[in-house]
């Protein structure tokens, strides 16, 4: 059989999560709002009004520029599409077209072995074709022959991002989904949600027999919305070129759109024509003259990029990739592991078990902020030091994390309160120790008769007395030397 | 003489003295309308124009009398209670019917917006209200402010000029241009898009300003060529315009095309005079060139010796004041104006005439459909002239992928040209250090009624010598300088370097002193010689 592979483009908006609107004083936001009470005369577009360019828009689209290692035009223009259609209002979209923010980019896509055909890790060069600022159109709603139309998402900023062809898999497709979305709430400029369409990807698909070079007719798949569904859709497209290849036939340059709750694609268009939207350079609004100086303010305190973070706590902390994956999926969850290491100064991987096992999932149960906790990294590292030094048991150290989260406590505090800490005087377990034995005549002759594993039933009966306070080892020690 | 014959400023003063009541001048304003204007242009074509129509002016579309009292009232109540009642307090104005103005109809003398109300009001009209003055109403205009004679308006009758009601008054602010010739306010607020204020001021013998781009906010007019529109005045003095233009400039949050410059004091320096000033006249304004329509080949024509002699014999009145006139000065690229605007402003106008789709607010069709397209279609087609209509193929055409390289980019070349030949006279340390340019304002005096409505590219030529300074965004401002044999008012121009109205306003103000003794000053416009 012949060998194919795929070639995958993705076309993203991503819309930013600034206070206001792109052009206007409206709220950007409008998930909670009823159809049309979140407009203005400007986003609605009324005779004689006139964008004004919302600053924050920008500088959140610089730092997508400079995450995607792009170049950044210190001149850039914004232009009009037009068009017609009744949730555009203006009958043109503010966009940007030839001179946009941005040039250029890449985003090396580390694959991991569960995501890749021969189960091995490997890194793909995304490269980007297009990154610019634009205005967001209104919904339409049919019903029946009737239109409905909501103006509330006139205006909302997004940035469109299209990758080159550079894409090979289905399963590549949705890493870069998962890996953008990541890097996008990383910088905080969008809540990249893909089922409320703050992200929004459509995908361009075709086929080749492995080992050309040249690209086929290509399909366009549109509304899926989640990344679960590009990568079904997608590769339910590729299967579909493959067999419509080998029955003979051709690939038509179509635009599929995904239908969510039958998992299939349905035709919407045949696209024998591109549109001509007639860009021309918008002459409401000046051009972007993006100064060193407000370049430098913007990236002055640019973050340590998740992958690039990854990368190192495995060079630095000897971490598994799997927990630098999970500590770098958030930043603040991976702001918080580092400077528990750092406070700590001891085993990283110590901090990242207790991390992932229990803080964790304390977070996710309780919805908690890693930043605004009051188990604070300080804290934790705190407790880890208790239980290494021994004055704590592991089991005290774990049931602390609730109690300091709950109480604000530190850690020192509350096993001073609570009278948790481990008791190592000899003396005081001597004591308990010669009293258990005293109570079990029975098990102290077995033992002495061999069964030397009832050992570990006396060092529990120690610790029971002492409500788990004993130095376990110590117990044991001298339990040892009693029952000799 | 009566109330409404006086400048703006006259005004002012009288009433700051108490020697007159802003209800007063407004009453002056409204009778004068009453005895000229006749019946206002409406969406009513079937009516035979009379004989009485046609001695009329028309310049109205909507009166707004009942606001304007309650303005003129709040004035009088400020000035009683010792409080500033603004800079032009109790001056009637007029507003061109491209301006939203809240609660009144904004119609752009078009169908498709007869009934539109916007819910806000134009930057500079709310600068004139928060300065005092008081507005009567809105004034006529080409539709959409697509045409160079008011003809072309969905509102009919379309206006006349007052010095003679059988010639237009100009277009497209040929309803400011004409009220205010006529004496029925002393200041309108006008748009410049190729020379939309100064030539019906030309033809109807007052002063129009075209400010430098960004001088004026565009917020809340209703957009022909964004890259070009300019709010300005019409104002019967250089020192009543300079004073609007004082009142409706400066930078503006909602335009963020509007310049961020402070605006100087005009008023202060316009007495100052030319002494030392370099002023050019260029041959370059004194013909036309336009294209043979069958070949293509440019053809030039020298301009009337009448208009001509006009604008010499301002330099000359200037060198006389102390002006260095400077001759022959090169501007090789005014002969490109025109094509260069028919492509960029029509590209920009079908642009923004997209939104004018029925989906909204404006006109709906009445007819059934049973797709979109087909609302679209009906509704554009009832909804828009003959204008509008060529200018959306056009525009359409020319931005179309495939002729935009051969057309739109090369129009914006050409603009890039024009400009430098301003930039390159105007270079204080270049041969010519102009502090303007003298020029005639417009090729004729004002046509007749109907002379060359139909013919667009020939109404178009007269925007030639105007259209330059949109272009390069400079300033303007035409000058009354006498009449033609046929008694029409002739205009001259002054163009000067970005945001140098002052300077122009100096040298018009010289002019009108140097020329204010002579006889054609006290000549009065037709529809006011009854009286
Ligand atoms: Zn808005």
């Amino acid at each position: 059989m012949t060998d194919y592979e795929a070639i995958i483009g993705l076309e993203t908006h991503i819309q930013l999560n600034t206070t206001t609107k792109v052009f206007c004083s409206c709220k950007a936001d409008s998930w909670f709002a009823p159809p049309n009470t979140n407009i203005c005369p400007v986003c609605c577009g009324l005779p004689g009004v006139l964008p004004v360019l919302n600053k924050a828009v920008v500088e959140k689209a610089v730092l997508l520029a400079h995450a995607m290692n792009a170049e950044i035009r210190p001149l850039s223009y914004f232009d009009r599409k037009n068009y017609f259609y009744p949730d555009l209002p203006k009958g043109y979209q503010i966009s940007q077209f030839d001179q946009s923010l941005a040039k250029g980019g890449y985003l090396d896509l580390p694959v991991p072995a569960s995501a890749s055909p021969d189960k091995k890790a490997y890194t793909r060069r995304v490269s980007i074709w297009k990154l610019h600022i634009e205005e967001d159109a209104g919904k339409t709603k049919t019903a029946g022959n009737r239109r409905f139309i909501d103006f509330n998402r006139c205006g909302v900023p997004l940035v469109e991002m299209v990758t080159g062809p550079d894409l090979r898999t289905a399963d590549e497709a949705a890493q870069y989904l998962i890996r953008l979305r990541q890097l996008l709430r990383w910088l905080g400029i969008s809540e990249a949600d893909m089922e409320k369409a703050h992200l929004r990807c459509d995908a361009n698909v075709s086929i080749r027999v492995r080992g050309e070079t040249k690209f086929n007719p290509k399909t366009e798949i549109k509304n899926v919305n989640s990344i679960d569904a590009v990568r079904d859709a997608i590769a339910k497209e590729i299967d579909r070129q493959i067999r419509e290849v080998e029955a003979g036939n051709r690939i038509q340059a179509w635009t599929l759109e995904w239908d969510e709750d039958s998992g299939t694609l349905k035709k919407m268009r045949s696209k024998e024509t591109e549109a001509d939207y007639r860009y021309f350079r918008e002459p409401d609004l000046l051009p972007i003259r993006m100064s060193e100086d407000w370049k430098n303010q913007i990236l002055s305190d640019f973050p340590e990029l998740p992958l690039a973070r990854r990368a190192r706590f495995i060079e630095q902390y000897n971490l598994p990739e799997y927990d630098a994956d999970i500590l770098t999926s958030e930043r603040k969850l991976s702001d918080y592991f580092e400077n528990t290491v750092r406070a700590y100064g001891g085993d990283p991987k110590k901090v990242s078990n207790w991390l992932m096992n229990d803080v964790l999932r304390m977070i996710n149960d309780q919805g908690l902020n890693p930043e605004e906790m009051k188990l604070t990294s300080a804290a934790l590292a705190e407790i880890l030091k208790l239980v290494d030094k021994g004055t704590i048991n592991i089991n005290t150290g774990k049931s602390l994390l609730q109690k300091v989260q709950d109480s604000g406590k530190s850690p020192d505090q509350i096993v001073a309160d609570e009278g948790l800490g481990l008791v190592s005087d000899d003396g005081a377990i001597r004591a308990v120790c010669e009293e258990v034995l005293a109570e079990s005549p029975n098990e102290v002759a077995s033992y002495k008769a061999g069964k030397v594993t009832l050992i570990g039933w006396f060092v529990g009966s120690v610790m029971k007395k002492m409500r788990g306070k004993a130095d376990a080892s110590l117990a044991r020690q001298i339990l040892e030397e009693l029952l000799k | 003489m009566e109330l409404c014959d006086l400048t703006a400023l006259e005004l002012t003063k009288m009433l700051r003295k108490k020697e007159v009541s802003a209800v007063e001048i407004l009453q002056s304003s409204l009778d004068r309308i009453a005895k000229v204007d006749g019946r206002p242009g409406s969406l009513d074509h079937t009516t035979e124009l009379t004989e009485e129509d046609k001695q009329k002016v028309h310049a109205f579309i909507t009166r707004t009398d009942e606001i304007a009292l309650i303005q003129a009232q709040e004035v009088d109540r400020k000035i009683s209670a010792g409080e500033d009642p603004g800079l032009l307090a109790g001056v009637p104005f007029s507003v061109k019917d491209i301006f939203c103005v809240k609660d009144t109809c904004s119609t752009a003398a078009s169908k498709i917006l007869a009934n539109f109300k916007a819910p806000y009001t134009a930057t500079p009209v709310e600068r004139m209200l928060q300065a005092g003055a008081v507005m009567v109403g809105k004034v006529n205009l080409d539709e959409f402010t697509y045409g160079s004679s008011n003809e072309s308006s969905a509102f009919q009758p379309s206006p006349r000029n007052p010095w003679k009601t059988d010639r237009v008054p100009g277009g497209s602010s040929g309803g400011s241009a004409a009220s205010v010739g006529a004496g029925e306010v002393p200041l309108s607020l006008g748009t410049d898009t190729a020379g939309s204020i100064r030539q019906p001021a030309a033809f109807c013998g007052v002063v129009g300003v075209k400010p430098t781009y960004g001088r004026v906010s565009r917020y809340g007019l209703i957009a022909f060529a964004s890259s070009l529109d300019c709010p300005g005045p019409v104002a019967r003095t250089v020192s009543d315009a300079a004073a609007m233009l004082q009142v409706i400039g400066g930078a503006d949050p909602h335009d963020a095309t509007a310049s961020p410059l402070d605006m100087p004091d005009y008023l202060s320096t316009i007495e100052d005079g030319v002494k030392g000033m370099r002023i050019g006249l260029s041959p370059d304004y004194f013909r036309i060139t336009y294209p043979d329509p069958k070949t293509g080949d440019l053809l030039s024509q020298p301009l009337p010796a009448e208009i001509e002699n006009a604008v010499r014999s301002a330099a000359e009145k200037l060198a006389a004041m102390g002006a260095e006139i400077i001759e022959d000065v090169p501007m090789p690229n005014t002969r490109f104006g025109i094509p260069a605007y028919f492509v960029i402003s029509r590209v920009e106008a079908a642009s923004n005439l997209h939104r004018y789709d029925g989906v909204k607010y404006g006109l709906r069709t009445q007819q059934s459909f049973n797709d979109l397209n087909k609302m679209y279609r009906f509704t554009r087609n009832e909804g828009f002239g003959l204008q509008p209509k060529l200018r959306i193929l056009m525009g359409m055409y020319v931005s179309a992928a495939q002729y935009s390289e051969q057309y739109y980019r090369r129009a914006l070349r050409v603009r890039t040209l024009i400009r430098r030949d301003f930039e390159a006279v105007y270079d204080p340390r270049g041969k010519y250090r102009l502090d303007a340019l003298l020029t005639p304002t417009t090729p004729t005096t004002a046509f007749e009624m109907a002379a060359v409505y139909g013919n667009s590219v020939l109404m178009q030529y007269a925007d030639q010598l105007t259209v330059p300074a949109n272009h390069a965004g400079i300033p303007g401002i035409s000058l009354p300088a006498g009449f033609d044999a046929s008694g029409l008012p002739i205009g001259i121009q002054l163009l000067g370097a970005d945001f140098t109205e002052s300077t122009l306003f100096r040298i018009g103000r010289a002019f009108e002193k140097a020329t204010e003794t002579e006889s054609w000053r006290q000549v009065k416009p037709q529809v006011l010689q009854d009286f």
